[in-house]
């Protein structure tokens, strides 16, 4: 059974009957928002039952659509947090992945702006590193993008979308070693993106996104995790009640190879760690339990096949 | 309205001075300076790195009087002011206390104030100046283009005098030819600085 990540789209009046059949249907809700009179499910279901969610929500006027950036945690790396770069495009993007499934953060260097002085520190690099994929938001001119690359990466191991001010093209010849992906004419600006053709560049983005993560998920693939992250996101919501209290938009962040646990670290590692999976495998046997460089979080690193020679 | 008579980016590479056209025009824009600037040239060059941007002011706007934003209606031991806009009221009513003293000046309400027993006629109150927009316009410029600037370039020298303003900024320490190059800069406007 392959699980996709969907997003749901409908009316509030019965939408439960929407989500007990997903969860019976083995899927999984990550996140679900109660706007006005609408709700909007983002969820894991299997691939073959899509049609099937798809006529039962048909009298409910409830829309399916596939939305790969589902279950992805997606680092925006702005240059800076002051008003030359923010809100504009970095915010503007970071707001529009999320509309369409993605949980965004943005992560701001403390020395990001400048071209001779721009660096990433520890800290910065970890963060990002906690993530699924990074977007850098780079600035207008090539030199400057050429100049600051490499430090900008360095230790950075999650895959890298690119998007600065000079074409495809430039940015491809300028960025040495290579990204992952690469997105031009996005570099700073100082106005809303509202026209179409701006709307345009947003979509640019989240496509190379999305293409950059389709082959990280087949990279997956081929060595499959011992859990779903959406899986063990339900079992911690079962059996770590204290998950409930916490105020945050998405208390469980689900990723693509774990899970962000927005709980202090010393007080839950070890009851996470004990949380039993099936027959006696706990998680701690499927799963690193480590703590997180953003806050007092806990990071959950789902092992590989390979290692644990489980899948469940 | 583009009342800006002379209005250039000139940058070594074509497509960032483009894209910062766009931005020169989005931030005057934000903050209304466009009708102010008469003339300016921004010059950027990533590879020194420096930025420049020089240019001269309209007339400066005439001052701002009471009258300008209040009705004024002599009664009988008192002159009501009914006000239009509060923008200017803080100031005015730090004049009047001073002028007449805390005694005779009442604000009942946001939109009036009124004045008891003074010795003044209803043209010599409208005629008291209560701001020179002038003196915040330098201020708001130089934040202006520090908006403008690449954020990076943090050595920065500012002067704005007799309706003329220079900014120059840098990552590295300016060098002395700096002075030269602005020179050259108000040259291209057929000024000199």
């Amino acid at each position: 059974m392959t699980l996709v990540p969907v997003t749901y789209r409908g009316g509030i009046h019965q939408h439960d009957l929407i989500i007990d059949l997903i969860e019976d249907l083995g899927g999984y809700i990550v996140q679900k928002h109660m706007i006005a009179q609408e709700v909007v499910l983002q969820c894991f279901v299997p691939r073959e039952d899509i049609e099937l969610i798809r006529q039962i929500s048909k009298p409910l006027f409830g829309e399916v659509t596939e939305s790969p950036l589902v279950g992805t945690e997606i680092a925006v790396v702005s240059m800076s947090l002051e008003i030359h770069h923010l809100p504009h495009p970095s915010c503007d993007f970071a707001e529009y992945a999320r509309r369409i499934g993605a949980k965004t953060n943005m992560v701001s260097p403390a020395r990001g702006p400048g071209k001779r002085i721009s660096t990433l520190n520890d800290e910065e690099r970890d963060v990002i590193n906690e993530h699924d994929i990074a977007v850098y938001a780079f600035g207008n001119f090539e030199s400057c993008i050429e100049h600051k690359w490499p430090a900008m990466r360095r230790g950075v191991d999650v895959p890298i979308v690119v998007m600065g001010g000079p074409d495809k093209e430039t940015l491809r010849r300028i960025i040495d070693p290579p990204a992952d992906g690469y997105v031009g004419g996005v570099g700073r600006f100082m106005r809303r993106t509202k026209e179409a053709e701006e709307i345009g560049k947003l979509d640019e983005i989240v496509e190379e996104v999305t293409r950059v993560l389709e082959k990280k998920r087949e990279q997956i693939a081929k060595d499959p995790l011992s859990v779903s992250p959406a899986r063990l996101m339900e079992v911690i919501r079962e059996q770590v009640p204290a998950i409930h209290d916490v105020t945050s938009p998405t208390p469980l962040t689900v990723q693509m190879e774990g899970l962000r646990v927005k709980l202090p670290y010393d007080t839950f590692a070890e009851p996470i760690r004990k949380i039993d999976l099936e027959d006696g495998i706990t998680l701690a046997d499927l799963a690193e339990v480590v703590p997180s460089r953003m806050r007092d979080y806990v990071i959950v690193k789902i092992l590989r096949f390979s290692e644990t020679n489980t899948v469940i | 309205m583009f009342a800006i008579e002379y209005f250039e980016v000139e940058c070594p590479e074509p497509a960032g001075g483009a894209y910062y056209n766009q931005i020169t025009n989005d931030v005057l824009l934000d903050h209304n300076l466009l009708k102010v600037i008469h003339k300016i040239h921004v010059y950027i060059d990533p590879e020194i790195p420096i930025f420049v941007a020089v240019g001269i002011l309209n007339k400066v706007t005439s001052l701002v009087r009471i009258g300008d934003f209040t009705n004024v209606n002599p009664q009988e031991g008192k002159i009501t002011l009914v006000l239009a806009s509060e923008t200017y009221l803080a100031p005015m009513l730090k004049i009047l206390w001073e002028k007449y003293g805390n005694d005779h000046v009442e604000q009942p309400d946001r939109f009036t104030v009124i004045l008891y027993n003074v010795k003044a006629d209803s043209k010599e109150i409208e005629d008291i100046v209560v701001a020179d927009p002038s003196e915040s316009l330098g201020k708001d410029l130089i934040y202006a283009l520090r908006l403008v600037a690449p954020e990076g370039f943090r050595v920065r020298r500012e002067i704005h005098d007799k309706g003329k303003f220079t900014f120059v900024a840098s990552e590295d320490t300016l060098t002395e030819d700096v002075d030269e190059l602005v020179r050259k800069k108000f040259a291209l406007m057929g000024e000199t600085p």
